[in-house]
């Protein structure tokens, strides 16, 4: 059965990728006017770097290769009512690995329900390929956390 | 497509995963958690690990809202060369 099943491959890129991408994300948002005007509300800057540093994470692990990027990155994007052009995935597939999924152990289900509604694009999978989809999900939400941390540290006064 | 391919052949050939690929993957997780890294036994339930891997998470977004906060009082503070100087000079510094 070894040959049906995928290897679980959750690389992850290093912290320099993460940390490229969520630069270009803050400069792209400073060279907009209204970033830094006075007018500008704290709570809509925090609002933008936030939703920055979800996008710029998406980006840097593998844009639309994994799921759950795919999924943020077509969020983001519907907010800003840009068009979206992705692959589209079947419809359908979607519902019978529902129905699939629904059919398994009990014990997980109501775990991974939470789980679902917690990462991105994870309402249509089954169990293991949202387990697969959590630990790349945690490894990129990890390594995000370090490059602000950083960008963070680097920056308060001494 | 190869992509349609290869989505509808995982469909029909793995119909029931098997119980030593979830244990694997309960595994996988287990050790990414921090908390559970220490208990390292094999007595962590699945239930368990897929708790913990929920509250991870939620801490994981707390602290990007938080140091999102922080990096935005930051980024409307200061002007536009030191403060580009100084995110360049703290990520080198790592």
């Amino acid at each position: 059965m070894a040959s049906a099943y995928n290897p679980i491959y959750t690389d992850v890129p290093e912290k320099d990728v993460f940390a490229l991408h969520f630069l270009q994300t803050l400069s792209n948002l400073r060279t907009q006017n209204s970033f830094s005007s006075p007018d500008n509300k704290t709570s809509d800057r925090v609002k933008k770097i936030k939703k920055a540093a979800y996008v710029s994470m998406a980006r840097a692990a593998g844009g639309t290769n994994r799921l759950w990027s795919r999924s943020l990155l077509h969020q983001a994007a519907k907010r800003n009512n840009k068009n979206v052009r992705f692959l589209r995935r079947k419809r359908r597939v979607t519902w019978l690995m529902r129905r699939r999924s629904n059919r398994g152990d009990p014990i997980e289900d109501v775990a991974a329900e939470r789980l679902r509604n917690l990462v991105p694009g994870g309402g249509g999978m089954e169990t293991s390929k949202l387990m697969e989809e959590t630990a790349h999900y945690i490894k990129c939400l990890s390594m995000q956390v370090k490059v602000m941390q950083c960008l963070v540290d680097g920056l308060s006064p001494k | 497509m190869s992509s349609r391919r290869s989505s509808r052949s995982r469909q029909s050939g793995s119909s029931r995963i098997s119980d030593d690929q979830i244990s694997d993957l309960v595994t996988k997780l287990q050790h990414l958690i921090p908390e559970l890294r220490r208990c390292r036994s094999d007595k962590v339930s699945a239930s368990k690990v897929l708790q913990e891997t929920c509250n991870y998470i939620r801490n994981l977004h707390r602290e990007v809202d938080d140091l999102s906060d922080r990096l935005s009082e930051f980024l409307a503070s200061t002007d536009d060369n030191s403060a580009e100087a100084a995110i360049i000079r703290s990520l080198l510094d790592y």
